[in-house]
């Protein structure tokens, strides 16, 4: 391929890229009444980095993180920042399908579709990447970024967490992760610099726990979509700014809840999301549910909950005992379908299911993601013997089951609105 | 009262957990100058050895005096006496439970104040694997069998075999720690000798050297290095569950994040990974109750006495203990 193709098929990528961004955060945006103001903070975000193609970090070393495992404090303590590469284009699905196989998952496609395309202007010159090894997909495309010039960090996680044996050989690779990355950016991790990046991140993560409470007001104040984009700008914004932002929408939102606002049909079902994530400009499924009359009120997720509920606990505030610390806030609490035990991810969903009142539960597995496909099963079958009704939909970044699943969606809303008048 | 309940959950355990212990070291160690005396029966290790400064004994010396019985004495009143030591000793036992190894025992304090210095000196703090973790808990059983038995030992004689010599007389304070310790505390070295009167009583206090070094080696590298052995550890576990101070857990709210067993100086696991008992108290517990306060979930875990919550895990608490902490 010559040098010029090359360039316009670049060209055309950029271009499909930003219109479909664009229409997805329009639809966002315009389809629903009463956003709240401090939403316009994201929407501008989203604006600017995703259909105008702003550099997030510009002038900043920046690392590439491909899962919620890698623990961030580390790099933000090296003196870097850290960017998750998870991505939700469609365009980018299409262009990675050529590395993998043709029953892979939507997410991994995207990812390595955006870092082979040469649009990924996320990273600086450095091109880092610390790959977690979850799942298989995410394991092997590891060695594809590699391929494509990357320069690959393979942080190895183990299959259980149960275990303590499981536990020390995590702690010992985020030990070996946080002197790599101490030589990478020139800046060792000291004892303070630590401290402080645990304490950015605990603030950002006390401003998500608030708006994820607020969200237990009977009265639903904010839509799921909206919160989806929150967190999702989480993987790229700078930390304090976007915890500033989400203060000022908590106390936008608390108003909300105060006045007896309510975002959505005052009787609309409640939706617990659970499954693959959610990444803009794919929330598709997310914002198909809310237009077919329900809300979501929580989530299961790696893009939203599971990221930034779980916080880290430091006994001894000395170098030694504080990385592994984070190293123990990635791995004990996580519910990821990569582990051997789903018990956690069922007591956590009984949980959220309980304390947020909720109607009903989606499960959202993008085809090819064989872990969530796999406790599909068991996750619904105990959702059933819990009396709380469940969807499944398998679904991945293309825009052509859209209408088959409207049609799902709304039959299963419905369902729950006459399970509700039942009662 | 709401606000009060906030106050309390937001308290910083370790701030209000060093002053109890300072207090109830220089009440344990120095009471006996002020005429306090609480008694032959305390289910903490009040040095018997510290005199005068005891303010009260630890329960472990009576009883080894109170076992060195024949058989036939033990419908008595010497048997009455090992059954009021002991309904004593519960009954201090029912009130405060384990609280005694985490607030108010004055080795413990000791080995807390070794692990501050550690700390400050930014030397890593070393664990059990599993492994030897289940191995080694068993030891404070056997010591507690052999307190017992051995000076039942001196006064029978068993399917004809002698009786054992009477300077194996309190086997356990002979190598208990706290005997060379606490009396330090009080200008007392008299105890930091080995004895060459007879090869028994040369053999037994040169154990008890023995252990003195590895107290002062293993409490500076581990947390609560010796209680993990403590026969008085093992004595309280067969009447904690009755006791009336409680650690609690609703299992429903833990997202098995791990947090609390981060903070156990004990390493109990299960404060972590059990999500089926209400109740949470194991043997090596000390309720020193740090789990409660490093736990984000709000009611997940919680101290309680008599039914009626007095800590309780919050995330508001964390977070403000955990800002604080750091800022220190």
């Amino acid at each position: 391929m010559s040098a010029e193709v090359k360039a316009k098929q670049t060209e055309m990528a950029r271009k499909q890229l930003s219109r479909e961004s664009a229409q997805a955060l329009n639809k966002i945006e315009k389809d629903f009444p009463d956003n709240p103001k401090a939403m316009d903070y994201f929407y501008d975000l989203y604006r600017r980095i995703h259909c105008e193609g702003e550099v997030p970090h510009p002038g900043k070393k920046v690392i590439g993180t491909t899962c919620v495992q890698v623990p961030e404090e580390l790099i933000y303590a090296a003196g870097a920042v850290p960017v998750r590469l998870c991505n939700g284009s469609h365009t980018y699905d299409q262009l990675g399908a050529e590395f993998m196989p043709a029953k892979s998952c939507s997410l991994v496609k995207a990812t390595l579709g955006m870092l082979s395309s040469g649009l990924a202007s996320w990273l600086d010159e450095g091109r880092d990447i610390v790959n977690v090894t979850t799942c298989d997909q995410k394991t092997k495309s590891g060695r594809l970024m590699e391929e494509a010039g990357y320069r690959v960090h393979h942080l190895e996680l183990p299959p259980s967490k149960e275990s303590e044996a499981a536990r020390t050989y995590w702690q010992s690779n985020v030990n070996g992760f946080a002197r790599e990355l101490g030589s990478l950016t020139g800046h060792k991790i000291t004892r303070n610099s630590l401290r402080d990046s645990i304490a950015r991140v605990a603030r950002a993560q006390q401003a998500f726990r608030r708006l994820h409470r607020l969200r237990m007001a009977p009265l639903a104040p904010i839509l799921g979509k909206d919160v989806f984009l929150v967190t999702n700008a989480y993987f790229f914004d700078d930390i304090d700014a976007w915890t500033d932002a989400v203060e000022a929408l908590n106390d936008e939102v608390e108003k909300r809840c105060e006045e007896g606002f309510a975002a959505a049909q005052r009787r609309a079902p409640r939706i617990l999301f659970t499954g693959s994530p959610p990444i803009f400009p794919n929330l598709k499924l997310p914002t198909l549910i809310e237009q077919s009359g329900a809300v979501i009120v929580a989530d299961e997720t790696c893009s939203a909950n599971r990221m930034l509920y779980d916080a880290v606990n430091v006994d001894e505030w000395q170098l030694y005992d504080m990385v592994d610390a984070v190293a123990d806030r990635a791995l004990k609490p996580c519910t990821c379908p990569i582990f051997i035990s789903d018990e956690d991810r069922k007591r956590r969903l009984l949980e959220l299911a309980r304390t947020f009142a909720v109607d009903g539960v989606v499960y959202q597995a993008f085809s090819g993601c064989q872990v969530f496909e796999m406790e599909q099963r068991s996750i619904s079958r105990f959702l059933a013997d819990e009396g709380i009704p469940s969807l499944y939909v398998e679904t991945d970044y293309s825009p052509d089951d859209v209408g088959q699943l409207s049609t799902r969606i709304e039959a299963f809303i419905e369902s729950l609105k006459a399970r509700r008048r039942r009662k | 009262m709401k606000r009060l309940r906030a106050f309390i959950n937001g308290a910083d355990i370790r701030r209000f957990r060093f002053w109890v212990q300072l207090g109830f070291f220089v009440l344990l160690v120095y009471g006996g100058y002020f005429l306090i005396n609480l008694g032959q029966s305390l289910p903490t290790f009040s040095c018997g050895f510290n005199q005068p400064g005891r303010a009260g004994v630890c329960y472990l010396l009576p009883l080894q005096h109170q076992t060195h019985i024949p058989w036939d004495s033990i419908i008595s009143w010497r048997g009455l006496g090992i059954l009021t030591g002991l309904l004593t000793f519960v009954a201090w036992l029912f009130v405060f439970n384990k609280a005694w190894c985490g607030y108010a025992c004055p080795l413990g304090t000791i080995q807390d104040w070794m692990t501050s210095l550690r700390q400050k000196l930014g030397i890593r703090y070393s664990t059990y694997s599993l492994d030897w973790f289940t191995r080694l808990k068993k030891i404070k059983y056997i010591l507690l069998i052999l307190l017992i038995v051995i000076p039942f030992l001196m006064a029978n004689s068993v399917a004809g075999l002698p009786t054992l010599p009477e300077d194996m007389g309190t086997p356990f304070c002979k190598i208990c720690p706290a005997r060379m310790v606490i009396p330090a505390f009080t200008g007392d070295f008299s105890q930091w000798t080995v004895d060459f009167s007879t090869g028994t009583a040369a053999t037994m206090t040169g154990l008890g050297m023995l252990v003195l070094g590895i107290f002062f080696i293993g409490g500076f590298i581990n947390k609560r290095f010796f209680c993990f052995f403590c026969p008085m550890s093992a004595l309280h576990s067969l009447f904690s569950k009755v006791a009336l101070l409680k650690l609690r857990k609703d299992g429903s709210k833990c997202t098995r994040c791990g947090d609390c067993y981060r903070a156990c100086d004990m390493q109990i696991k299960e404060i972590a990974d059990d999500v089926e008992s209400k109740t949470l108290i194991k043997d090596d517990c000390m309720m020193c109750f740090k789990c409660v306060a490093s736990c984000p979930e709000e009611g997940a875990l919680k101290a309680s006495f008599m039914g009626i919550p007095i800590y309780e895990s919050t995330e508001a608490g964390f977070f403000k203990r955990m800002t604080k902490r750091r800022k220190r």
